[in-house]
């Protein structure tokens, strides 16, 4: 490895650029403002040659012969017939569907739902809380009233009471 | 339809009418691009029987799902991914071309090649075999996004653009996987510089 030790190294801020210089993939205000700086910067002229020497080497091209691309061809044939014959039935229904996937299938969910609701219109009951709950729940005040009126009478008692007091303080008076 | 007729038409029409059920259409399509899918996928593979297998199921492929092709896109960049996704898979499936596959089937091409041209000499067979077999395991390493971006562009010359479509990626992202595969590239083959 001691070559790579030997490779030019581009300036930072140029690296990325001179790779798609080689490639000419930029415009051409970005290729006059390479070229100028590589007109002064040896490093970055020196990575852009290494550039045009190794990346060419690593295409490497197969050119097979006619009788290969022939029988290619004719391969290719009967395996898309076969494709053909063992295309399932449903494959119809969703090719015609496929264009508009999404939006057909949301509409179709919209309008099941809209005659869903259309005819079970007060079928459907909004529950918080279980039946057992709930006559617990209209119970309860009733029968925190009782206690209410239980301290009522109580108080009605002592006010009963204190009557019959003065009553017999008054009778010995 | 006659044939000239049909291959003075463009991919577009030519889509449109294999959409419809025209059989001869999609052949012709087959005709334009089977070199340069097979092209690709022998990038890829490294492997002329792998790479014909690959490239005749990506036409297949996409005469099968003809129907979902929206013409967003243009039909050779539509193919392509199909491609280049079922090559990924293939390498992903552990049918990866290994490093010393890489050096068999290299050697094997460099003897091929060596029959075909007799008059080259073999001290210098050996030696491009040599670097073949080096720039081929170089290549093997890349990640396998930083690969085909790199392949896409150095060997087929397709544009940052096709590029992202093909690879359904933003064009900054491609700009940064092949500056990093030419990076990995330089160092691992320094000496043939």
């Amino acid at each position: 490895m001691t070559k790579t030790a030997t490779l030019r190294t581009a300036c930072k801020d140029y690296e990325q650029d001179l790779v798609l210089y080689y490639y000419a993939e930029c415009s051409d205000q970005e290729r006059a403002r390479i070229d100028a700086h590589i007109r002064d910067c040896p490093s970055c002229a020196g990575f852009l040659d290494e550039l045009r020497i190794l990346l060419p080497l690593t295409v490497k091209t197969d050119e097979p012969p006619r009788p290969f691309w022939e029988s290619y061809s004719h391969e290719l044939r009967e395996k898309l017939t076969l494709a053909r014959e063992i295309r399932p039935w449903w494959h119809g229904i969703f090719s015609f569907l496929r264009p508009f996937p999404v939006p057909a299938l949301a509409a179709a969910l919209v309008l099941l739902l809209a005659v869903t609701l259309t005819l079970t219109k007060g079928m459907w009951r909004t529950r918080d809380v279980p039946l057992k709950e709930e006559a617990l729940l209209e119970v309860l005040p009733m029968a925190e009233n009782l206690e209410f009126y239980k301290s009522m009478d109580f108080l009605d008692s002592l006010d009963l009471l204190e009557d019959m007091g003065s009553f017999v303080e008054s009778g010995t008076a | 339809m006659e044939m000239s007729r049909r291959e003075e038409l463009g991919d577009e029409s030519l889509v449109a009418q294999a959409q419809k059920g025209d059989r001869k259409a999609f052949e012709e399509l087959v005709e334009r691009y089977k070199q340069k899918a097979y092209r690709i996928a022998f990038d890829f593979t490294r492997d002329r029987e792998e790479a014909k297998d690959l490239s005749q199921e990506a036409f297949l492929r996409a005469f099968t799902h003809l129907d979902r092709f929206d013409q967003r896109s243009t039909f050779y960049t539509w193919l392509y991914r199909i491609l280049v996704n079922l090559c990924l898979d293939h390498r992903r499936r552990g049918q990866r071309v290994a490093w010393q596959t890489f050096e068999e089937k290299d050697g094997k091409m460099a003897e091929e090649k060596q029959i075909a041209n007799p008059t080259s000499s073999p001290e210098r067979q050996a030696m491009s075999g040599e670097i073949s077999r080096k720039i081929g395991a170089a290549l093997n390493l890349l990640p396998s996004k930083q690969r085909t971006a790199f392949l896409l562009k150095n060997h087929e010359g397709l544009s940052i653009r096709e590029i992202a479509k093909v690879m359904q990626t933003a064009e900054g992202t491609v700009k940064t996987h092949i500056h990093r595969a030419v990076t990995a590239l330089r160092q691992r083959l320094a000496e043939l510089v």
